[in-house]
């Protein structure tokens, strides 16, 4: 560990405000290629309201797809923000420094992200206001506060909110070293965003107790928001293979395995585009990449139980589900797949030290991972509905439409392009945090050996 | 010897925190401690000595007046064993867990988590008169018929399921800790033979002989210990999820909970860890380790504790909601047997105990930086560990019919007979009896271990403050 040199304030400065000061001539055609992307996503959903929801797969008894499955996925990748930033904070991992801010911000935005694939599966975004606002008590339009669906958007709103302080309280300072280097409109903005810091030893010692606080405060509603996502068919005993205890356990993990991967990609990519060698080292890929062989390890438990319990009460329709996954095409192909990618091609690709420092290697298995947790997703959901139950009168295979396609492809487009324009006004390595570990690095004489050593905090 | 500077030890608020052991006196102290019996060990000793003559009497009992015939007279029986195999079957892990994070903490309980190998062959004994107790998973009186088996994991039946292959999980388990501990403890018995007399010398001779701490030594055991607690892990995952599935889970008609074996096995990490530190405050406090000793293991294991305490409470949530929230008969009727009719008191108890207690306790910092806090924490959670088996076992053996397809009433709780009583006192004693032996027979201080970590850690000065500085080599 603490490989790298160890850097000025000056350095640090420069480097890390590099994506804020300076324009890379890459970034505007980039963002102009996923601005084009989501305008065709926009009218895409466009279409959808005016014809409605029959553009779509969707039919009975699939009433649930793409956008169900891709607001799961979404959920799941916001947990790296809290895995990476509060749980490593507490237990005060060194290399966490540079990941963090990634890792809150891609929390942010998956979540914003995350919120707009119910509202575009409605059909009639507008109708969500009957949820909120129940304007006809006489149709008995009330919101239902006793089913999951309601629990959600609750925990996921919570999520957010205190997803976005956490992110505020960790740029204060950072802010303040912006607003000494801006001028101009650039500079009243950061101004009033760092809130008078002055770095003096009160005002980080409560910065500080807050970060601790929050990141203590957070971890309960991190997880409460995907377990209540996956109460969200854990809670519905009519639909076989999804009344599983196991399903609140198994989707944090699985959240926390994606976002975590996500996480491992994003840091990469910021390192390529803007040459954040020196901050984002491979000593920081390496211990994701050791970290994530435990949690795909836990994850693949998980979904062993969740597997073998499925046939373990020997019932008949819930076997007949698990025929459908596991021996029907495409559903087979597709949990061969999911299976393979999750677990297999990634970790005995994190397996190997030399390859968890090969930054391409990491990237293939960073994006693996996904693709096969986005595919669980799918698979959990769908041929639960596809069976046939015994008072279904009408039932119907699934295949997603085009429109559902370029709409779930785009989500992936808004997530970069709200990476790319936050990293042009707020830098997404914090710069108190690797000054802190540079201040904090010390070597101890072992023998004839000096080995690198770090001053503990507490 | 440490040395009593208060610069030594850490000044302020840091005091008493880290201990700085001299490396070069390490092994005699150690050594010259293991091989001492003072009083108060002698009087441990009787104790569990007694107490395991009782249990030996209260199974006679229990086999003289019940048999095998149906398994209801041995849900005692199998929830401290249970118990027993919960604490101290993830006891070896905890050092292996440790060392696999480098974490320099662990140093001082390496050993004392190793030393349960040899309980892990008490477990195989215990286990044998449960094999002969669970009914069979094919229902004599009901072939032919949809009740011909009942629920398990063994779905075709595999020749000895479940019962051989239950047996060969633990007996691979005891194998697996002993060599761990085996391996862990070379280098120290390599060290230890010159000043060792009597049997210990000979033992020591025969079970270090080929050890002179060459570096290729050094990486092989090293090397050695990763891979071997790698497999200890993942097979006792295995053992615990086949064992709660088999002699809990499917004697309830009805009971599929998926999330219970994660359940099982957190909590098992719980209670080995608390067992853990319960044995270290002992230590500390009147087995003469306060130099090896600081507070920084019980503050560091505090929040390792802690967090078990929230995820058990999390799974036993995930398991309620789901039941409780689905509203069919036979789930409720199960969430009304096992926690809140004839199992209340035993599940309320449980649930203060390895939930509420532990939490306020932990989540209070000048306690969790305390010898005593983490400790009196992790009593409770053994308490509440206890009557988790006690409730699990007891009201899966005596649910009547086993070949049920669900539970369709709620049966009444069995209280203990004097047999039970005595077999609980007996197991707890059995396994206080071997540790205790295996106290006196093996260094209880991973030496090597100790003497390794004094060179990666010192007091330094930053920004006019004194701080520790960890070293991490690899």
């Amino acid at each position: 560990m603490q490989e790298g040199r160890t850097l000025s304030t000056r350095e640090i400065n420069r480097d890390l405000l590099r994506s804020i000061l300076e324009s890379p001539r890459w970034f505007w055609p980039v963002v102009t290629v996923l601005g084009i992307i989501l305008l065709v996503a926009a009218i895409a959903i466009g279409i959808m309201v005016n014809r409605g929801l029959g553009v779509t797969g969707l039919n009975r008894p699939v009433a649930w797809g793409f956008f169900i499955t891709n607001f799961v996925f979404w959920i799941g990748i916001s947990h790296a923000g809290v895995m990476l930033s509060a749980i490593l904070r507490l237990a005060k991992a060194e290399w966490r420094r540079p990941a963090t801010r990634a890792a809150e911000v891609l929390t942010l935005f998956s979540l914003m992200t995350a919120m707009i694939m119910p509202i575009v599966h409605t059909g009639r975004p507008w109708r969500i206001l009957y949820w909120v606002f129940p304007y006809d008590f006489a149709r008995g339009i009330w919101p239902n506060i006793r089913t999951p669906l309601v629990w959600d958007p609750s925990a996921i709103l919570t999520y957010l909110t205190s997803s976005t302080l956490f992110v505020i309280i960790a740029l204060i300072p950072d802010f303040a070293v912006l607003r000494d280097h801006t001028t101009g409109v650039a500079h009243r903005v950061y101004t009033l965003l760092a809130m008078g810091w002055e770095g003096n030893a009160r005002q980080w010692k409560l910065q500080i107790t807050a970060g601790v606080l929050l990141s203590a405060l957070i971890l309960p509603v991190f997880v409460s928001v995907h377990s209540i996502v996956s109460w969200d068919f854990g809670m519905a005993v009519a639909v076989k293979t999804w009344h599983s205890t196991v399903f609140a356990p198994y989707f944090v993990v699985g959240a926390v395995h994606s976002g975590v991967s996500a996480v491992a990609f994003v840091l990469i990519l910021l390192r390529w585009c803007y040459g954040w060698q020196d901050y984002i080292r491979h000593e920081h890929i390496d211990a994701l990449g050791r970290l994530l062989i435990v949690v795909a390890t836990g994850w693949f438990y998980f979904l062993i139980m969740e597997l073998l319990f499925g046939m373990y009460g020997r019932e008949a329709d819930e076997l007949a589900v698990r025929g459908l996954q596991f021996t029907q095409w495409p559903y087979n192909a597709w949990f061969i797949v999911f299976v393979v990618t999750t677990y297999f091609i990634p970790v005995i690709l994190w397996l190997s030290r030399a390859w968890r420092r090969n930054l391409w290697i990491m990237s293939i298995a960073c994006i693996s991972v996904n693709i096969g947790m986005w595919l669980e997703r799918f698979l959990i959901i769908v041929p639960g509905l596809v069976n046939k139950q015994v008072f279904s009168f009408t039932w119907a295979d699934y295949a997603p439409s085009p429109f559902e396609i370029i709409i779930v492809g785009a989500t992936f487009a808004l997530v970069t392009m709200l990476m790319l324009l936050f990293s042009r006004v707020f830098p997404l390595v914090p710069l108190y945090d690797v000054k802190e570990g540079d201040i904090l690095k010390t070597e101890v004489k072992v023998g004839r050996r000096t080995v690198p050593a770090t001053f503990r905090e507490d | 010897m440490a040395s009593s500077g208060e610069q030594q030890h850490g000044g302020g608020h840091h005091a008493g925190m880290w201990v700085f052991p001299v490396a070069e006196r390490v092994t005699a102290e150690v050594t010259g401690r293991t091989f001492a019996f003072p009083s108060g060990y002698k009087l441990a000793l009787g104790v569990a000595g007694i107490l395991t003559v009782l249990g030996v009497i209260g199974f006679i009992i229990k086999l003289t007046s019940s048999g095998f015939g149906s398994p209801g007279p041995w849900g005692y029986y199998a929830g401290i064993f249970s118990f027993i195999f919960m604490a101290t079957g993830a006891a070896p892990l905890v050092a292996v867990a440790f060392r696999f994070t480098k974490s320099h903490w662990r140093r001082p309980l390496s050993r004392v988590s190793e030393l349960f190998a040899l309980v892990g062959v008490v477990n195989v004994i215990l286990f044998i008169p449960l094999m002969l107790a669970l009914p069979p998973i094919l229902n004599p009186a009901a072939q032919g018929t949809e009740l011909e088996v009942r629920r398990t994991l063994w779905f075709e039946v595999p020749i000895g399921a479940p019962h051989w292959w239950d047996f060969l999980g633990l007996v691979g388990l005891a194998v697996c800790s002993l060599a761990i501990l085996w391996l862990s403890a070379m280098p120290d018995m390599a060290q230890a033979r010159s000043s060792a007399t009597g049997f210990r010398r000979a033992l020591y001779g025969l079970l270090a002989g080929s050890w002179y701490g060459s570096k290729r030594q050094w990486i092989h055991q090293k090397a050695g210990l990763a891979m071997l607690g790698a497999f200890y892990f993942m097979l006792l995952v295995f053992v615990q999820f086949v064992f709660i599935t088999e002699y809990a889970m499917s004697m309830v008609p009805g009971w599929k909970d998926s999330v219970l074996p994660p359940m099982y096995t957190v909590m098992s990490f719980q209670t080995a860890l608390s067992l853990i530190l319960v044995i270290m405050f002992v230590m500390r406090r009147w087995g003469g380790y306060a130099e090896y000793i600081g507070v920084s293991p019980f503050w560091s294991a505090s929040k390792i504790l802690l967090g078990l305490t929230l995820l058990w409470t999390y799974h036993l949530f995930a398991f309620f909601i789901t039941y409780w929230y689905g509203r069919l008969e036979f789930e409720q009727n199960i969430i009304r047997y096992l926690f809140t009719e004839p199992y209340l008191v035993l599940f309320l108890g449980n649930f203060l105990f390895s939930f509420v207690t532990p939490f306020l306790l932990l989540i209070w910092n000048p306690l969790r930086k305390s010898d005593w806090g983490p400790t009196l924490a992790g009593c409770f959670a053994l308490l509440g560990a206890f009557l988790f088996n006690i409730r699990t076992f007891t009201a899966a053996f005596n649910t009547g019919d086993h070949y049920e397809f669900a539970l369709s009433r709620v049966p009444a709780a069995v209280l203990p007979d004097f047999g039970d009583i005595l077999i609980i006192l007996g197991g707890l004693g059995l396994a206080a009896l071997v540790y205790l032996l295996a106290a006196k027979l093996i260094p209880n201080m991973s030496i090597w271990e100790v003497k390794e970590g004094a060179k990666y850690q010192k007091m330094d000065t930053l920004m006019k403050a004194d701080y520790l500085v960890l070293a991490k080599p690899e």
